[in-house]
């Protein structure tokens, strides 16, 4: 058996109950230690950050370079995403609206605007293969938005409310109040036609009538935002502001009778 | 070639007509690029041919409008035969005298289109008509440069 003298274990015992004391109050001193040599360790820090960035300067700028392409790869990917994703919801309400309408509709996509500022009219991408003819009513999920002037093949052209040429039989929805709603190639539609007694008041939604023959009744068409009279002063007209904003639609949908 | 090179510029203004971006709009006008396209090509070919774009260009912009008439056709031919009429009266050779005259032509185009919708019995405000009066002329013609330059280079 081992036999370890006396003195040597003594002196473990001591250098290690030592040891033991001087670890216990060793956090005493570290605040203070860390604190005299933080500026010193600072700078050195500084001074070799500095330093490898000199050593280093080539290799970083190639990476700065090529996470710089990186960031603007992921930054026209996060401008496609949000593009899907704002197509995706414009595409679910569609898909919505067209499942639980009653009506026979058929999708198409904004392809092309009108020419000049004296009308307004869009192209869509669908046309007689589709089922698509002239003089049926377009819509969307918010109300309405024109009637078809022309179809072709394969495109068709629909007149918007707010062209001039475009007239819609409608009616007050609270007070079944009837009137004709023009295009103006502003913001805002005129209902004209009204009657001097007409109950029409700011805030009164306007819908379709059945006396329209190309329009579905009760189409939503907008709110009315102002009321004035005529030149004539026989009859009184309303400013209406379209539900639908006609200057951003991008999808459609066309009613089949 | 050149010709063909004409009628590509032809399709390719009246593309960028159809799918004019909305940002690019100013007061919801749009410039009118066929109509400044017509009035520069009378200052950089012969007449005939000038001419014969004028009304291919007016013929584009009609096949793309909800009216029915030929309007833009007519007028397009007319302002071909005015304008080199009037290139010949006085000199053409200075740019800010070719921008006026797209001014005019594109001013005179627009009342006559406005006049003739009032006409059709279209409700159209003052501000309405003054705006596609005035913005739709003055926005074509601060573009003519650059069509200008297009169709010299075509032209040469």
């Amino acid at each position: 058996m081992l036999k370890l003298p006396r003195k040597i274990i003594i002196n473990f015992v001591l250098v290690l109950s030592v040891l033991l004391l001087v670890s216990r109050s060793l956090s005493c001193f570290k605040n203070p230690a860390q604190k005299v040599f933080r500026p010193q360790l600072s700078f050195i820090a500084f001074v070799k950050h500095e330093f490898l960035g000199i050593i280093f300067y080539h290799r970083n700028m190639l990476q700065a370079g090529n996470l710089q392409k990186d960031i603007d790869l992921l930054r026209w990917r996060l401008f496609d995403l949000r593009e899907l994703s704002q197509e995706n919801i414009r595409l679910k309400d569609l898909l919505n609206f067209k499942q639980k309408s009653p009506l026979r509709l058929v999708a198409a996509r904004v392809i092309g605007r009108t020419m000049d500022s004296w009308s307004s009219s869009v192209i869509i991408d669908k046309g007689k293969y589709h089922g698509i003819k002239s003089g049926m009513a377009v819509i969307c999920p918010k109300g309405l938005v024109g009637s078809i002037v022309e179809s072709t093949e394969s495109t068709s052209k629909v007149l918007l409310i707010n062209d001039p040429n475009q007239g819609v039989f409608s009616i007050v929805q609270r007070n079944r109040q009837e009137g004709l709603v023009n295009g103006t190639l502003g913001g805002n539609l005129i209902m004209r036609y009204l009657p001097e007694e007409a109950q029409i008041v700011i805030g009164d939604i306007i819908i379709t009538s059945e006396l329209s023959q190309v329009y579905p009744k009760g189409l939503l068409l907008g709110r009315v935002v102002s009321i004035g009279r005529e030149f004539s002063g026989l009859n009184r007209y309303a400013l209406v502001k379209p539900l639908v904003d006609l200057t951003s639609i991008e999808e459609v949908l066309v009613i089949i009778p | 070639m050149k010709n063909l090179f004409f009628l590509f510029t032809v399709l390719i203004l009246a593309t960028l007509e159809l799918n004019w971006p909305i940002f690019l709009n100013f007061f919801y006008c749009k410039p009118d690029l066929l109509l400044v396209f017509m009035v520069v090509v009378v200052f950089c070919t012969d007449f005939k041919t000038a001419l014969i774009f004028g009304i291919l260009a007016g013929l584009v912009k009609d096949l793309f409008s909800p009216g029915v008439s030929a309007v833009n056709t007519i007028g397009f031919s007319v302002w071909s035969y005015a304008v080199y009429l009037f290139s010949r009266q006085i000199s053409t050779d200075e740019s800010y005298v070719r921008l006026a005259v797209v001014l005019a032509v594109g001013l005179l185009h627009n009342f006559i289109i406005g006049l003739q919708s009032i006409g059709a019995g279209n409700i159209l405000s003052w501000g309405v008509f003054l705006r596609n009066l005035i913005i739709v002329s003055v926005y074509s013609m601060s573009l003519a440069p650059l069509i200008f330059k297009l169709t010299k280079r075509i032209a040469s």
